[in-house]
């Protein structure tokens, strides 16, 4: 391929270079030598983009060395291409026109590296996601824009530096946030793996909403029964620190040192460890109960979904991990009765207050799960309005031998047991109005069915009718057990429920739905409505979130890395998602998501040391002023001002800083040199976009 | 001589060929139906919400899905053929509650108006227009409901045109304008005689 003349006029780029500082490190001036490789990948950029005009054209650009184009620029043959091509021209850039960064960047790096280069000495054009792919029909056109955007990263490339990554040790503990059933997968493979494992619940108790369901489908196993073990497995793990009633307050750091602030809310008991520190041998709380029985207060139960009463200090169910009572601070009325009532045992103190507690971890996953999406703003199906109109939480509830009604599934108007039963599934979801949710809640259908069979069980004679669109029964032995329950005489009915009419005085409901197979509307007479109600991120959660860096989706919930290939990653290195909080989906998928990110989040540590990205800001001491405007621009709070020769000039902590550039764009002094981004890079690419190419 | 083999309707009926073919399919259709309703009935998922809804329903052979469904495959003539297309009351509940965010309602007033281009059009639905040229009214006031006014306290006759007949130059100016008198006219004396 042609070897392009040397000789030509500077460039403006290279002028700009001159005009500015002086780079921090004075480096030999080399004449750069850059190797432009196109890729077709396959037809997707091939069949927009003329790949041999790019060649052609690239070869022209001022300070292109060689040229050259394959098929996948990624395979074996495409890198080697590469590490020949830097050893036999003696190259000191590379620019690969090619996909998005984010995909293939590390792969042209290490072939890079492994001809002999550093390796960010590699500058990407991505020709495909925003070139091929959104000007398919314009190939012209792509193949311009595809020149361009060669000639702007050789321009970055021709001024590119030699960067070494800092390598920092990672702190060999994790924390995982929301103790569900994906946080207890989580915290029990990263416990074993050996790693010490924070375990942070807000709740009194671990477990999360499968604590509150009844049976599991599509296998029927009871919910208590296979997730009991697993609770009191969490709370034995020597490995596991088991903080309950407890929330993250701050975290601050990088991948490998996280520092995470917790706050342990009062929850005005001792377990008997923490009796134990104050002295009270033989104290604490063993869960007997005594104080709950003198307890004068009386709250609505939320576990119970307010179904059922409690006290003002409370434990969810007889099942609870840790088994120690929590005392709800906003509606104690601080009598102490139960004081009086736990004796000797001395496990309650009225006046405990929020503890602060600080450690130290290399990687977090979190773990937050779901709240469902508030119904009764779907007024046509007049959820809190007519008392017979239940969820399908609270279904799961009065269907639970352990909930309030031992078990038998009443109507909440008269305590009569339903005869018919209708289940609405899609309610709130897949719904474009604005009040709803527009993606598909993923586990209703098959609860709705597993609802239908539940009943079927227990009430002789009892029809129920399931209102559906589509169902989706994808998973393992779903569409098996969909056959099962329609077979025991659940009675499908392909219609959405247009609106529910109540009887004031019998309480009884009128569902009115289009039976869009008969293509005739229809008017069903029932006892109880079951709304299969969509789901939403937990309330609140929004706050911890942001504070580990992840960011959300459209639809709401956390964004992983890559929804196909990094599943349980984000865009935060060091930082997992497992479990619901990253989308709906039903415990079979959340626990394998959990191990997933409890393999992901210990490899780092396993690792004992990160590489960071070496794009930190630097400080040009020369220029800086010590205005120290920076400091409190830097979000992350990476800069400092210090003394230095008798004058204040500002400094990087280099491991904090994410090289944003948010001080590098500020300084007006243009004291700040970021590395990777430098202005005079920026500058270069630029000019060769406006200079069009041409001299 | 019809075939019934003892049912009600003759059987030709029954048998003829109705088959789906993509030829009958007008994907332009689709996009004027769009254009004119302001809504997007090509992204209906059939869940039957609109129809559950209607108050026509129940009472006619009257599918409002249908039509939505109609609009999306670009089966003109069917729709525009069906007497069915007039039977929609515009209370437009469908509209409120369709999950897919379609406004059903508006589909049905795209699909009545390019009938219509096309004369394909009740005489009933012709003869209000004839109603409100001459009196401003689709139902003009009569003396039943004279009567029920005065005892309800009201004025014989509400501040409309019945109270303001000098206004019902401005109604017919306008239905002068698009020529709606006139069209209405010509079919019911090419249909009546
Ligand atoms: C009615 C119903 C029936 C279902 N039936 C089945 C079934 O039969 N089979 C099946 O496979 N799936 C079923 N599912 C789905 C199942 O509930 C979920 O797949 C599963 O619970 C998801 O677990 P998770 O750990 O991701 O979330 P969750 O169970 O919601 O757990 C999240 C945990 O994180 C805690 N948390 C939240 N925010 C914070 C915070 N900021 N700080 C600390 N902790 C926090 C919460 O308190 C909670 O303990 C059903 C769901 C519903 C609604
Ligand atoms: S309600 Fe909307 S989505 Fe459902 S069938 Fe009617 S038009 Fe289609
Ligand atoms: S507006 Fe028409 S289609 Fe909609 S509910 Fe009323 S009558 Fe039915």
């Amino acid at each position: 391929m042609a070897e392009t003349k040397k000789t030509k006029k500077e460039t403006a780029a290279k002028k700009e270079v001159k005009k500015q500082a002086a780079p921090v490190k004075i480096k030999e001036k080399q004449q750069p030598r850059i190797g432009v490789f196109a890729c077709h990948c396959g037809t997707n950029i091939a069949g927009s983009i003329d790949i041999e005009a790019l060649q052609a054209a690239a070869a022209k650009i001022p300070n292109v060395a060689y040229v050259d184009n394959y098929q996948y620029m990624c395979s074996t043959p495409g890198q080697k291409k590469i590490e020949d091509a830097i050893k036999e021209h003696n190259l000191t850039g590379i620019v690969v026109a090619a996909c998005s960064p984010r995909l293939h960047e590390p792969t042209f790096r290490t072939a890079t590296k492994e001809g002999g280069l550093n390796p960010f000495r590699f500058e990407m054009a991505n020709i495909r996601e925003q070139n091929a792919w959104v000007h398919m029909h314009d190939h012209e056109g792509a193949t311009e824009k595809a020149i361009d955007a060669v000639r702007i990263a050789v321009a970055k490339a021709a001024l590119l530096e030699d960067l070494i990554p800092k390598k920092v040790p990672v702190e060999k503990a994790a924390m995982v946030v929301g103790a569900g059933i994906a946080g207890m997968q989580a915290a029990l493979d990263l416990a074993n793996a050996g790693i010490k494992t924070y375990l942070i619940e807000k709740e009194p108790s671990i477990g999360g909403r499968m604590s509150q369901l009844d049976k599991t489908f599509p296998t029927l196993d009871c919910s208590q029964c296979i997730l009991t073990p697993k609770m009191v497995d969490v709370g034995r793990n020597e490995n596991i620190d088991l903080m309950t009633y407890s929330e993250v307050d701050a975290v601050e750091g990088y991948i490998g040192n996280f520092d995470v602030t917790i706050r342990k809310k009062a929850r005005g008991v001792l377990t008997p460890k923490e009796a134990e520190g104050r002295g009270l041998v033989g104290g604490g709380c063993n869960g007997c109960g005594d104080c709950e029985a003198v307890c004068p207060v009386i709250k609505p139960n939320l576990f119970e979904v307010n179904m059922k009463p409690r006290k003002a200090i409370y434990i969810n169910h007889p099942q609870v991990v840790p088994l120690i009572y929590t005392i709800d601070f906003d509606s104690c009325v601080k009598c102490g009765l139960c004081v009086t009532a736990c004796g000797d045992k001395k496990a309650i103190d009225l006046e405990m207050e929020d503890e602060l507690i600080k450690v130290k971890v290399g990687t977090a996953i979190l773990a937050t799960g779901y709240d469902l999406f508030p119904i009764e703003k779907k007024d046509e199906w007049g959820y809190n309005k007519y008392e017979n109109v239940v969820t399908s939480l609270e279904f799961e509830r009065l269907i639970c031998a352990s909930g309030p009604t031992g078990g038998h599934l009443v109507r909440p108007s008269d305590g009569v047991t339903p005869k018919k039963v209708a289940f609405l599934l899609c309610s709130g979801s897949r719904d474009n109005t604005g009040v709803g949710k527009p993606y598909c809640s993923r586990f209703c259908c098959m609860y709705s069915i597993k609802h239908a069979h539940q009943i079927i069980e227990k009430i002789p004679g009892v029809k129920p009718y399931l209102f559906y669109m589509d169902i989706r029964a994808f998973g393992k032995a779903y569409e098996e057990f969909y056959y099962r329950i329609q077979d025991e005489g659940a009675r499908f009915i392909r219609g959405r429920v247009a609106n529910i009419l109540e009887d004031p005085v019998t309480k009884n409901l009128t569902v009115m739905a289009d039976d869009t197979l008969l293509d005739r509307p229809m008017k069903l007479d029932v006892d109880m409505v079951v709304l299969a109600t969509a789901v939403q991120p937990t309330t609140g959660v929004d706050t911890v979130r942001k504070m580990f860096g992840v960011s959300n989706s459209m639809d709401g919930w956390m964004l992983e890395a890559h929804p196909k290939l990094n599943p349980c990653g984000t865009t935060t290195a060091g930082v997992y998602l497992a479990g619901v909080c990253q989308g709906p989906k039903d415990i079979p998928d959340t626990v394998a998501q959990a191990e997933g990110a409890a393999s992901a989040a210990s490899i780092p540590i396993h690792m004992g040391a990160v590489e960071l990205e070496p794009y930190f800001a630097m400080c040009i001491e020369e220029k800086c002023a010590g205005c120290g405007m920076c400091v409190n621009l830097c979000p992350y709070s990476a800069l400092a001002l210090v003394e230095k020769d008798g004058r204040k000039v500002m400094q990087v902590t280099e491991a904090k800083c994410k090289g944003c550039g948010t001080c590098g764009g500020f300084c007006p002094g243009g004291a700040i040199w970021m590395q990777h981004f430098a202005t005079p890079q920026i500058v270069a690419q630029i000019d060769a976009f406006l200079l069009g190419g041409e001299q | 001589m019809a075939r019934t083999k003892g049912y009600p309707a003759p059987l030709e009926e029954k048998l003829k060929d109705t088959r789906l073919y993509s030829d009958e399919e007008n994907p332009q259709f689709t996009k004027t139906v769009e254009k004119i309703s302001m809504t997007i009935p090509h992204m209906c998922y059939q869940c039957g919400t609109c129809t559950a809804s209607c108050p026509s329903a129940p009472r006619s052979s009257y599918r409002i899905r249908k039509f939505v469904r109609r609009a999306l495959l670009g089966l003109e003539m069917e729709a525009l053929n069906d007497p069915d297309l007039w039977l929609c009351t515009t209370c437009y509940s469908c509209t409120d509650r369709c999950p897919r965010d379609i406004a059903p309602t508006d589909v049905i007033m795209a699909m009545r108006n390019l009938a219509f281009k096309r004369d394909i059009v009740p005489v009933n639905f012709l003869k209000t227009v004839t109603a409100i040229y001459s009196s401003g009214h689709g139902v003009p006031n009569n003396d039943v409901n004279r009567a029920a006014r005065e005892k309800l306290g009201l004025p014989r006759d509400p501040p409309t045109t019945h109270g303001y007949p000098e206004f019902i130059k401005g109604i017919q100016y306008i239905l002068d304008y698009y020529e709606l008198k006139k069209n209405a006219d010509r079919i019911i004396k090419e249909r009546e005689g």
